[in-house]
């Protein structure tokens, strides 16, 4: 059995993914049914993903936005005052 | 008024048409420069940097993309270019982060064990201190790693587009992609600890 889950991790992502062809999915799947650790490794892979994506709340803040248009306006009339 | 009259105007020196062109585009080039970036102050440089580079080259946007695509490659371009700056170390090969006592593990009291009920993210992100936790960890990651992570997983890109943004092949895209994934699950191993009251690394 040595060796088999280093065989395994290289598709990991892809199974997670749904990204395997059906062969390897199944392969994968009889290892995971005698393997505790990578059943884990796949769970905790998978909530990885899931935490990073979760509670963002992405605003502009409210001080940027302030700054960004004067800043901004400033380099307009820069570039085409030299254009009159 | 449609986005392509809007162009027209801004490259005729409308600066209103501009703004209503990047108005529509500021929290999503935000959101992307934050992930990138792990941190407020770097995110806001990468979105500065990102509408200024706009307007400089506002001339040359010929509309083959969408308004809104250009600005984001600007972003992803300059992002680049701020973190290809700092020192990067590597990611260890993805077999080394299989757990130590891995390949004796078989089989043995896997029946006994059950495996945590993951169904409500929420009830464990229910602090900011653990999304603050999570940025940075992510943000510990060199800059290609973390870049192909962030457009596969938090942006949901297909590998074949992070494959075509970071310019490598797709074998290579994955490969930095799973890298990505498992550092940052020893990254994150102690959350998972707490959850399964045993050690995951």
């Amino acid at each position: 059995m040595a060796g088999k889950c280093s065989e395994f991790i290289g598709g990991l992502n892809d199974y997670i993914d749904g990204a395997l062809e059906p062969e390897l999915c199944e392969e994968i799947e009889r290892h995971l049914g005698e393997c505790e650790n990578c059943r884990i490794m796949v769970d905790t892979l998978k909530q990885t993903v899931k935490l990073c994506r979760e509670g963002r709340e992405e605003k502009l803040p409210a001080e940027l936005e302030g700054k960004l248009n004067s800043l901004l306006k400033k380099r307009w009339d820069e570039k085409f005052r030299k254009k009159e | 008024m449609d986005e392509k009259e809007l162009i027209q105007l801004a490259q005729a020196g409308d600066f209103e048409a501009f703004n209503k062109l990047i108005d529509a585009n500021k929290a999503k080039i935000y959101a992307l420069a934050h992930k990138l970036a792990g941190s407020r102050e770097d995110a806001e440089d990468i979105v500065q940097e990102t509408f200024l580079k706009a307007i400089d080259n506002i001339d040359r946007f010929r509309g083959e993309s969408a308004f809104g695509t250009w600005l984001y490659t600007i972003a992803l371009n300059q992002a680049r270019a701020q973190f290809a700056k700092s020192k990067q170390f590597d990611l260890k090969p993805i077999e080394e982060y299989l757990p130590a006592a891995h390949e004796h593990n078989h089989g043995q009291g896997h029946d006994h064990f059950k495996l945590f009920d993951w169904d409500d993210p929420h009830r464990i992100l229910e602090t900011a201190q653990l999304r603050e936790i999570i940025d940075a960890e992510i943000a510990k990651l060199p800059y290609k790693y973390r870049e192909a992570f962030v457009l596969r997983y938090i942006e949901e890109l297909p590998v074949k587009e992070v494959a075509r943004i970071t310019k490598e092949s797709e074998a290579s895209a994955k490969s930095r992609i799973l890298r990505a994934r498992l550092a940052l699950r020893d990254a994150l191993s102690h959350i998972f600890e707490e959850r399964y009251g045993r050690q995951v690394q």
